[in-house]
């Protein structure tokens, strides 16, 4: 017989981790499952080769929330975060493009591209600071149903009404303009020089089946804006020990909350009486019962697999087959023996340091897409690339380094081929193209790992290898996400609830998911 | 000197004209000034080869309101329109063709042979399509509120469409909020599993519009739609004697409302005094004074082009310089010897043809077609939306002759190699080629043939960038935003400066709406200030 629980959390990333601590500190007697052999989900720190160690998936770290870094108190645990200074996008007619923290460098770097983009860099830090402060609250807050509008539901419109009527005349404009229009329309308003805008609409698109050109990436822009690390806005920065000790520290002050954690232990099914949700099935038989289960996974797989279409009512099934994953990224994960070396700017130096962006031009952005809407990967694909062996050596073997390219597009479903065989060829893509900006980097690979979107399906459980688990289009966010009228982390089954990144506020390592799911189950708790 | 009016309309276009009737049936002395020598704008029936007439630009309507078209009687000013039984008819070059009717059973019982899933998913959406276009149907006449300071009127009118959101069967109240921002290939696929139909149907979606059918929020244009037209199958109204006859119609109404319209009388400037809009000057120098003007030209052209630009704040500029208005649209126009023969169409001649034929066999057709103008090229194999408006009215050409009138996308504004000038009649080549694989022998058959490119529809009809619709009626630029924010009801920053044309609330397609919208705002404005 097995001990019961108050709450089951299925999936030890770092949603099901923090909502997780956040019941346990809560008095819940809490058990966490995870399939792997390591915690953190797509949050991890994996030695993929003897003495080099890899963030595999997730590789920076900007939206952690600040209040769950001090509820939980993350430093204590160990999270320690360095930052990552700057963007430098190399471009193919030997020039580059760098902007770093510290402002004054920025401008004369910019201006040197274009003296108008100079001055209007600074007011569009200022625009999106505010759009940023006025959309973060959202984040916090639970999506009223807007088809059975309570009193509660109502004040929430209504504050997010008179907050928007608040902002200035200026302000407004901008945010409609963020939450319709494509990143490259947007930055089109402010800039002139290509490769800026390139640049900066690459984060318009991480994770989306869009392009660049695309309307609705403008707001992609204002969620990499939101980043805030001790109280910085828009900073980004890398994990000591990479992002798996992000989910350590976090799992370590649930266990210290009193939160039991199990690993290598997948799940089955999860167990169903009268329309209730009562536990878990493992794979290996092994029965767990709690009152409450809530699950970090993504809603296919929480309803597809462990459920079952006809214990769900068929509009609820209709909703979940249509939410789109459609991943659009892999990543390749590089041991090397020394430092790439670019023409545009050689030797070591600081530029290595912060994130390095294939991003050359707009056109290079779109064609990119281009590629992946009929269903290849791109010939010439964005990539974002850090090496953050430069800011924390403990992660390779003395003199060596560990670069972690994110590749995007990387269509989950090829036309005419499949993963399986394309795996290495997209591999050499990648090198192929980081050498037409840095020649050496063929000789200086040691090993190579490619993570294609069906790996992240297979080995993350990642369905269609989306990393947000589920896009981030309008029709997906907020009172939508995952699905119309279920957006309140409760799901049709009583006393299961979701967790995880496929609920509002959506992906990245914010953990908003996870904070507000556990104030929903205690609330519904005390009923 | 001639005497001061009240409002003084700049352009005959239709929205021109409805704003000008209303105001004279409101009591106010009214004069529209039209630059080209005949009034209509973007609805005008040409003589484009001797004995051929055709509809320039848009070739059916978007289907014009029948409450203006009631109030200003206009069936007694001559105006006819015929709505096609079969309104869109989609021949496949290989394996089954669709029609889409205005009836819909009849339609889902053709599409019953090719796909019993997509006759049931038909029904579905034309239901559910209709249920939102009757929601949304009050919004096209309505002013759309202010956003900083709505009145007590415009709450309640907000207040009454909330509760009929409400009454909503709670997956269409969803549907409302998930498709408007959504790509329509998304929507398509959500109901139908063939290509041809999905293509179809998502073609009301990037009609006129520079956005391919993978581009979010192109479903809102199919909401737009069914707001005019809860059909599936969308409208297919034409008007007999071609578009000019509704804006001849529409000139008569005016006349006999009292309105003094003046062709060939093209405006240079807004007239201001003390920052207020007192009237227009004439390229001739003549000073049209009245104690408000009403422009009907798009935004761009009309807040860049006719205000001095020290009449407005430069952030405002800006803005109007940002406003999207991407051309997408070209027209080709074939006088033809005889009928053309789709072989898709089992009976040549019959009823198929005479409603709107869609020429694009899939969704990825119609995104490579988008895909060529994003890089600045027009596409080698274009969407197109063609019209052979001979079979509903052979007074458009001799007898036994015909007009084909083809919408042709995608063709941008500008090209990135070479220029319209050059490139024209290869577009014209590019779009009879098309056609000729669907109707083998058009080719043949052509005895003479207009192109008009997005410069030409620049030059010759005003509109900037060649946007047919005045502006992308994308997310950011509808309702209470189009043509701007804090500016959809209608005023500008210039006192006494209005706008009445398809770049204000609700958008392009000939409906008569923004002019009839407009001309209650003046009124109210001016009846304040009397």
């Amino acid at each position: 017989m097995s001990a019961k629980y108050d709450v089951v959390v299925i999936g030890g990333g770092h949603n099901g981790l923090i909502h997780a601590a956040y019941l346990a500190k809560a008095g819940k007697k809490v058990l966490v499952l995870e399939r792997r052999h390591v915690l953190g989900g797509a949050a991890v720190t994996e030695e993929v080769f003897p003495g080099f160690k890899f963030s595999v998936c997730s590789y920076v770290v900007s939206l952690l929330r600040p209040e769950i870094i001090r509820d939980l108190d993350l430093p204590r645990h160990g999270l320690e975060i360095l930052p990552l200074d700057g963007t430098f996008t190399p471009m193919l007619n030997g020039d580059y493009l760098w902007r770093v923290n510290d402002h004054g460098k920025t401008r004369r770097e910019i201006a040197r591209h274009s003296k108008l983009d100079a001055d209007a860099y600074d007011e569009y830090g200022k625009a999106m600071a505010d759009m940023g402060r006025f959309v973060k609250p959202i984040l916090g807050m639970t999506p009223p149903d807007p088809t059975k509008l309570q009193w509660k539901g109502l004040q929430d419109l209504l504050f997010l009404g008179r907050r928007f009527q608040n902002l200035s005349a200026e302000d407004q404009y901008n945010q409609v303009q963020l939450m319709t229009m494509s990143a490259v329309d947007f930055l089109d308003q402010w800039f002139e020089t290509d490769v800026l805008k390139a640049t900066m609409s690459a984060s318009g698109i991480i994770g989306t089946f869009l392009g660049v050109r695309s309307p609705g990436t403008a707001y992609v822009l204002l969620h990499h804006y939101m980043g805030e690390i001790d109280g910085a806005f828009r900073s980004w920065g890398f994990a000591r020990g990479g992002t798996g000790a992000i989910s350590n520290a976090i799992g370590d002050a649930a266990r210290e909350a009193g939160v039991e954690i199990r690993t290598q232990a997948p799940i089955a099914k999860i167990k169903l009486s009268n329309g209730r949700a009562t536990g878990v099935v493992l794979e290996n038989g092994d029965e767990v019962e709690a009152s409450v289960v809530s699950s970090s996974v993504d809603p296919r797989l929480t309803f597809m697999k462990m459920i079952g279409e006809k214990e769900l009512p068929e509009d609820f099934v209709e909703d979940i087959r249509r939410y789109k994953f459609r991943g659009s990224s892999g990543k390749v994960n590089l041991a090397l023996d020394a430092l790439p070396e670019f023409r545009s700017i050689p030797g070591p130096g600081a530029h290595l340091r912060g994130a390095i962006s294939i991003s050359p031009a707009v056109e290079y952005m779109e064609r990119a897409y281009d590629d992946a809407k009929y269903g290849r990967f791109s010939r010439r694909p964005y990539i974002d690339m850090v090496i953050p062996t430069l800011t924390d050596p403990s992660l390779a073997p003395p003199g060596k380094h560990v670069m972690s390219c994110f590749v995007q597009y990387a269509p989950y479903k090829l036309k005419d081929s499949d993963w399986d065989k394309e795996k290495e060829n997209f591999g050499d893509t990648v090198i192929d193209t980081i050498a037409e900006h840095a020649p050496n980097i063929k000789s200086i690979i040691k090993h190579r790992q490619v993570v294609t979107p069906l790996d992240l399906e297979r080995e993350w459980g990642l369905s269609e290898g989306n990393i947000f688990q589920g896009e981030l289009t309008l029709e997906q966010l907020f009172f939508l996400r995952p699905a119309p009228g279920w957006a309140q982390y409760r799901t049709p089954i009583r006393n299961l609830y979701m967790c995880g990144s496929a609920t509002h506020p959506g992906g990245g390592i914010m953990g908003a998911n996870g904070k507000n799911a556990a104030e929903k189950v205690l609330a519904d708790w005390k009923r | 000197m001639a005497e001061k009016k009240d409002v003084v309309v700049v352009g005959g276009g239709p929205n021109g004209l409805v704003a000008a009737c209303y105001l004279a049936k409101a009591g106010l002395k009214t004069v529209v000034l039209e630059r080209r020598p005949v009034v209509g704008g973007i609805a005008v029936t040409e003589e484009f080869a001797k004995g051929f007439r055709v509809s320039s630009i848009l070739h059916t309507a978007g289907p014009f309101l029948p409450s203006i078209a009631r109030d200003l009687a206009l069936d007694r000013h001559g105006l006819s329109t015929i709505e096609t039984e079969a309104r869109v008819f989609a021949p496949a070059l290989e394996g089954p063709s669709i029609t889409l009717h205005a009836d819909a059973r009849k339609t889902a019982a053709g599409i019953e042979r090719v796909s019993p899933h997509d006759a049931k998913g038909y029904l579905a959406f034309h239901e559910s399509l209709g249920r939102l276009g009757r929601l949304l149907a009050p919004f096209l006449t309505m002013t759309p509120p202010s956003i900083d300071e709505p009145s007590m009127g415009e709450m309640w009118q907000l207040l009454g469409v909330g509760r009929k959101f409400r009454a909503l069967p709670k997956k269409d109240a969803f549907r409302l909020l998930r498709w408007g921002p959504m790509a329509v290939a998304d929507l398509v696929s959500e109901f139908f599993e063939t290509e041809l139909l999905r293509a179809a149907i998502a073609a009301r979606g990037i009609y006129g519009v520079f956005a391919g059918p993978w581009s979010a929020g192109t479903s809102l244009g199919v909401l737009i739609g069914a707001a005019l037209e809860p059909n599936a199958a969308g409208s297919a109204t034409f008007v007999r004697g071609g578009m000019g006859a509704l804006t001849q119609a529409l000139l008569a109404a005016a006349r006999a409302l009292g309105v003094e319209v003046r062709t060939g009388a093209e405006v240079a400037r807004l007239a201001t005094r003390d920052g207020a809009a007192v009237g227009a000057v004439l390229k001739t120098g003549e000073e049209v004074l009245g104690r408000a003007v009403v422009s009907n030209a798009d935004p761009k052209r009309t807040l860049l082009g006719l205000v001095d630009p020290v009449d407005l704040d430069p952030g405002f500029v800006q803005k109007v310089r940002n406003y999207r208005a991407l051309g997408s649209i070209a027209k080709v126009h074939l006088a033809l010897d005889g009928l053309p023969q789709f072989p898709a169409a089992k009976n040549g001649a019959s009823g198929a043809l005479a409603g709107r034929i869609h020429i694009g066999p899939d969704i990825d057709y119609l995104e490579r077609a988008f895909d060529a103008a994003k890089y600045g090229h027009f596409s080698e194999s274009p969407y197109c939306d063609v019209t052979i408006p001979t079979l509903t009215d052979p007074s458009l050409a001799p007898s036994g002759k015909h007009v084909m009138s083809v919408v042709a996308q995608f063709a941008p504004t500008k090209l990135k190699d070479g220029d319209w000038k050059s490139k024209k009649e290869a577009l014209g080549d590019a779009v009879v080629g098309t056609l000729e694989r669907y109707a083998p022998g058009l080719t043949g058959m052509v005895k003479h043939r207009q192109v008009l490119t997005p410069l030409d529809l620049e030059e010759t009809y005003g509109l900037t960038g060649g946007q047919v619709f005045h502006g992308e009626p994308a997310l950011d630029q509808v309702f209470t935003m189009r043509p701007l924010l804090g500016w959809a009801q209608y005023r500008t920053p210039v006192r006494g400066l209005y706008l009445c044309g398809s770049g204000t609330h609700p958008g392009g397609g000939v409906t008569g709406a923004p002019g009839a919208n407009a001309a209650r705002e003046i009124a109210k404005d001016l009846r304040a200030r009397a």
